[in-house]
């Protein structure tokens, strides 16, 4: 991939005698979602914080919009846009003022801070103090805050954590049209779903290591068990089979399935991502 | 280092500073402070006595009168005028000068000399005008008086406890704009790490702390100014004034900025302040308790800029007095801004570590 807006080779830090991050290497082209799936601690958010210039490698290299991040340049800083996990907006100022000061700092005199609070659906709090916002707001209005300057690299660290199905499906969405108007995302997470519904590929890390990228579909077909689940209602009794689509004849058997009349539900039998990171680093995504 | 984002810090700042008790208290404590010192040890609600005069014939005695200090002189064409104003206490005495007084006094044909006196004025401004303008006309006839007069100085010698409370208000001032306001905005921006939202944008961290450096520099100015002009202690070489409360704010801004950035929250700051603000105000307590030996002042950094304001604004000295001084501040401050880059280095580790 060459024309990656994100790319690290072997990258590796410490805090001290503690190795957060490992020699890790990867690429995020444009209008590409790479979701960082990982638990707490294994190094998701000092990748992050390496990529946006805020702590320079210990070794290895990394590049933004084929820039040296320790560069420390104000004419890439001016095309990065952060989402941090922590809330960190002026409490004392409204959502408009925010964005406003935020804008100012990327040299944007007039932009259209009412347009940007509708597609995160605070047009009608636009005046009100953050210090009166939801978590959910706040956090609705720190995406908006990333995507002041119309940002062509997009870091998102935990993006939708702790946030309630509504306001986590409105963040999903605009991560979805940031990506579709070309901007890389890349998007720490450690809930599957997420990851597996937003993503265009995934990265698992654990420890500070870099343990698979690959596609969701490519991970799931490469860990799970390639075969369906069906029930069936017969005679009054439910029975259950699964069918290995791996074998001969499974198209016949899967065939009397779907044409039987009792026939209840049928699910595949792919792994999810969850029990993939589980298989490979033998650790659990919540902790 | 880009100049106009230093200053989109520094608008926001002055934005988000009514909203902001420590702003407030900023502004509003050197106030305070000095009306309280002032109602206790000093004269600001003490008025100076009220005269008005009708001189009908281009008297000595007025041109006297305008030369003297701690008298407020109003001139006034028409007695009627003159008396109405007495009598309505707009005035505390009003005097009539007649045409041809001063050579009927000096000729010693002993002119009548009107004086009237507002029935509800202070008697001590009485005395003191009645006085004041029998003194005058004795001057005019050029005559000896007729006592001997032996001045006796009862207590001790020197400035009044509230010209010497002056250095201490102004510092305090200072201290509270330059040291406090750039502290702790800085560690609380830090707390609520809108510091870090800032440094990954264009905005550096560098720019950050000088935009606060710059918002305590000049309200620290502005302080110091409104304060002395409160203690009417505003000096009469402005030169001067301005040049050492420049050095004496940016002095103190730096102390505050290596408060805000050595502090990890506004706690931090509190107990920085707690631990070492007696060391930053003791160079004053020198100027009240005259007694104590005066070398040791000298030993406290803020001395060097305490002593050059107290120079210029109460013993209206020029820079030639306090060049020495103002040059070893100078070198202090060097050494602090050294201080402050390698602290903001460090910051900058700390908030990406955290």
């Amino acid at each position: 991939m060459s024309d990656a807006a994100i790319r690290v080779e072997d990258v590796s830090y410490s805090y001290g005698d503690i190795e957060a991050v490992k020699g890790i290497s990867f690429e995020v082209a444009a209008g590409e979602i790479l979701g960082f799936l990982g638990p707490n601690g294994a190094g998701k958010s000092t990748t992050i914080k390496i990529l946006t210039g805020q702590l320079a490698p210990k070794s290895g290299k990394a590049q933004v919009l084929g820039a040296d991040v320790t560069a420390d340049d104000p004419a890439i800083q001016a095309q990065i846009g952060v989402c941090f996990e922590e809330k960190n907006l002026y409490d004392s100022m409204s959502a408009q003022e925010n964005l406003r000061f935020f804008a100012s700092l990327f040299g944007l005199k007039d932009i259209d801070t009412a347009g940007l609070l509708a597609r995160v659906g605070l047009a009608d709090r636009a005046k009100d103090r953050v210090s009166k916002y939801s978590k959910g707001m706040r956090q609705r209005l720190m995406m908006a805050r990333t995507l002041v300057n119309t940002p062509r690299v997009l870091f998102l660290d935990e993006p939708t954590d702790g946030l309630d199905p509504v306001s986590s499906q409105a963040i999903r969405e605009l991560i979805r049209q940031e990506a579709d108007r070309g901007a890389a995302v890349l998007l720490t997470t450690h809930d599957m779903f997420e990851a597996d519904d937003l993503s265009d590929r995934v990265a698992f890390l654990n420890e500070g290591k870099l343990y698979a990228l690959d596609t969701p579909e490519n991970l799931k077909l490469a860990h799970g068990r390639r075969s369906v689940k069906v029930r069936i209602r017969e005679d009054g009794e439910i029975t259950e089979r699964s069918i290995s689509l791996t074998e001969s004849g499974a198209g016949d058997e899967l065939k009397e399935a779907v044409g039987a009349a009792g026939l209840m539900t049928i699910h595949t039998e792919e792994a999810s991502l969850e029990n993939i990171f589980i298989e490979m680093t033998g650790r659990g995504l919540a902790g | 280092m880009s100049l106009s984002r230093i200053l989109l810090v520094l608008r926001k700042d002055l934005q988000l500073g009514p909203r902001s008790p420590i702003f407030l208290w900023v502004l509003l404590l050197p106030v305070l402070i000095t009306l309280m010192l002032q109602v206790t040890f000093g004269n600001l609600f003490d008025p100076n006595p009220r005269l008005g005069v009708v001189d009908q014939g281009a008297s000595d005695v007025t041109t006297a009168i305008q030369d003297l200090e701690g008298l407020e002189l109003t001139l006034l064409s028409d007695v009627a005028d003159l008396k109405d104003k007495v009598e309505s206490n707009d005035l505390d005495a009003g005097l009539v000068l007649q045409p041809g007084f001063d050579g009927a006094v000096r000729s010693g044909a002993n002119p009548s000399l009107e004086f009237y006196v507002g029935g509800q004025s202070l008697a001590s401004n009485r005395i003191i005008l009645a006085v004041t303008a029998v003194d005058l006309v004795r001057d005019v006839a050029g005559t000896a008086p007729p006592v001997e007069v032996e001045v006796v100085t009862l207590g001790e010698e020197g400035l009044p406890i509230s010209v010497r409370l002056v250095p201490f208000i102004v510092m305090y001032a200072l201290l509270v704009a330059a040291v406090f306001l750039p502290s702790f905005s800085l560690a609380d921006e830090r707390e609520n790490r809108t510091l870090s939202a800032l440094t990954v944008t264009p905005v550096t961290l560098a720019e950050v702390v000088t935009a606060k450096g710059i918002l305590g520099f000049l309200l620290a100015g502005a302080m110091a100014v409104v304060t002395l002009w409160l203690n009417s202690a505003l000096t009469a070489q402005p030169l001067a004034l301005i040049v050492v409360l420049i050095v004496a704010a940016a002095l103190l801004v730096e102390i505050g900025l290596i408060y805000g950035t050595a502090s990890k929250d506004i706690a931090g700051v509190f107990a920085l302040i707690k631990g070492t603000g007696f060391i930053l105000l003791a160079p004053t307590a020198f100027y009240i308790f005259t007694g104590w030996p005066q070398w040791i002042a000298k030993l406290f950094p803020t001395y060097w800029v305490i002593n050059p304001v107290y120079e210029v604004t109460i013993n209206d000295s020029g820079l030639s007095t306090v060049w020495g001084e103002l040059a070893i501040a100078a070198g202090v401050i060097v050494l602090l801004a050294f201080v402050v880059m390698v602290l903001t280095r460090r910051l900058r580790s700390k908030l990406a570590a955290t």
